[in-house]
């Protein structure tokens, strides 16, 4: 027996500090010295608690939690590699787009 | 269910130090990362190594898996003893219950007891949290759902099936399959996250359960390629229909509609039909576009009559596709 669940879709609503934190199973410290460290890529300023948070930058939480956490990383190598990754799924994107084999 | 040599896995010997593992552990999370591996099952692999590292790096739990691994070896039956643990204590498992959701049966059957809501690291620490009116909200989970493009235009329920840490009745957490409806809206995106609140890990004491988020991919479609909102596909059109201009029907993703092709296009040229990609998820956002890109499809040439058309057009059209004119 299962029941249906409504789906909230990230973006229409944003997670606040607390919940991106909390999703990501890290410090809400954390998640501010790599804001203001510039790693996480989230233009933000002010009062951490007024921040809020889209899909993208949870999908780049996590990506850099698990860089950091597998290879021992500090946060600037992890957001270099992030980058690097990030770059990667642009240029797959448009050679896809072109038509060209991804070997 | 089989027997897992976490050393084969790692491939590394028995009596490998911590540092030598950590340093296996690397390499091959470097060669199995989804975003530069090439191997076609990348990320099996790669969950085997993160369940490999997860028991053989930390000491607690090598030093119980040692002592049972003395006497199986790699896909042998196996079931472990009552009491296989006894005289072990677990203090930290280093990995979430998101990661060992991931893991295997012979994982759960092992260590699925020793983690729990919340990342709560001992064994029991769920039920003494019961009693002791400690109190803590559940983890939160992620996992990817796959749609059809299709769903972004008109939302959909899909049926997903995972692996979530579940409380028993003394208060062990284990792995539990389970099914779960999900009615997604309309205007969904790749790459997007869809929150399910209170569908992670349950809460300690009354502590409230954790959300699941589930992260937005389409399938691959023949027709279409998805970009954000946007949606590309080819338009094949006929030389003439190209020449001339014309109106065709073209297959959209929600349905069939009639479109004009401007006099003189040639392949690779882009209509766009704006607000007819992904549609907006709410009243006051931004439906995506659809472009479609016309492809000039050449008869071929294999009637006497179709040859002889060619031929004409050859004759009297003087055209040199090479001239850059």
């Amino acid at each position: 027996m299962t029941h249906e669940h409504i789906a909230l879709l990230l973006d229409e609503t944003r997670l606040t500090l607390e919940e991106l934190a909390s999703s990501c199973a890290v410090s809400h410290e954390w998640v501010i010295e790599h804001v203001q460290a510039g790693v996480l890529t989230i233009e933000l300023v002010g009062d951490p608690r007024t921040w809020q948070f889209t899909s993208r930058d949870l999908l780049r939480t996590r990506k850099m939690i698990d860089i950091e956490r597998r290879f021992d990383a500090n946060p600037e190598l992890a957001g270099l590699v992030a980058d690097l990754s990030d770059e990667l799924d642009r240029l797959r994107v448009r050679m896809r787009r072109a038509g060209l084999p991804l070997d | 269910m089989e027997f897992k040599d976490y050393y084969q896995m790692l491939g590394v010997p028995r009596d490998a130090g911590a540092d030598d593992i950590k340093k296996a552990f690397r390499k091959l999370a470097r060669k199995y990362h989804p975003d530069v591996s090439k191997e076609p099952d990348a990320e099996a692999r790669m969950k085997d190594v993160n369940e490999a590292f997860a028991v053989l790096g930390d000491a607690e739990k090598r030093a119980a898996y040692d002592q049972l691994g003395q006497r199986y070896q790699a896909g042998q039956d196996f079931r472990p003893p009552p009491d296989w643990d006894a005289g072990f204590e677990f203090s930290g498992p280093g990995f979430s219950n998101g990661d060992a959701a991931d893991f295997s049966d012979f994982f759960s059957e092992l260590f699925g007891g020793r983690f729990g809501p919340g990342g709560a690291r001992r064994a029991g620490t769920a039920h003494d949290g019961v009693h002791g009116g400690f109190h803590m909200r559940g983890e939160d989970h992620h996992a990817k759902v796959m749609l059809d493009l299709e769903d972004a235009y008109h939302g959909a329920t899909r049926t997903i099936m995972l692996r979530m840490p579940r409380l028993d009745a003394s208060g062990r957490t284990m792995l539990q399959e389970h099914t779960l409806d999900v009615n997604i809206p309309k205007g969904v995106y790749e790459g997007q996250m869809i929150r399910l609140a209170g569908r992670g890990s349950p809460g300690v004491g009354q502590g409230q359960p954790g959300d699941l988020y589930l992260e937005v991919h389409f399938k691959p479609h023949a027709r279409y390629r998805v970009e954000g909102r946007d949606v590309y596909a080819a338009l094949p059109v006929a030389p003439w229909e190209a020449a001339h201009g014309a109106a065709v029907q073209a297959h959209v993703p929600d349905g069939t509609i009639e479109v004009r092709i401007p006099e003189g296009s040639q392949t690779g040229r882009k209509l766009r039909l704006k607000g007819r990609g992904i549609p907006a998820a709410s009243s006051g956002g931004t439906a995506g576009n659809l472009y479609l890109v016309i492809e000039v499809v050449l008869p071929r040439a294999n009637t006497p009559k179709a040859r002889e058309l060619y031929e004409t057009m050859a004759r009297e059209l003087h055209f040199d596709p090479r001239s850059g004119a």
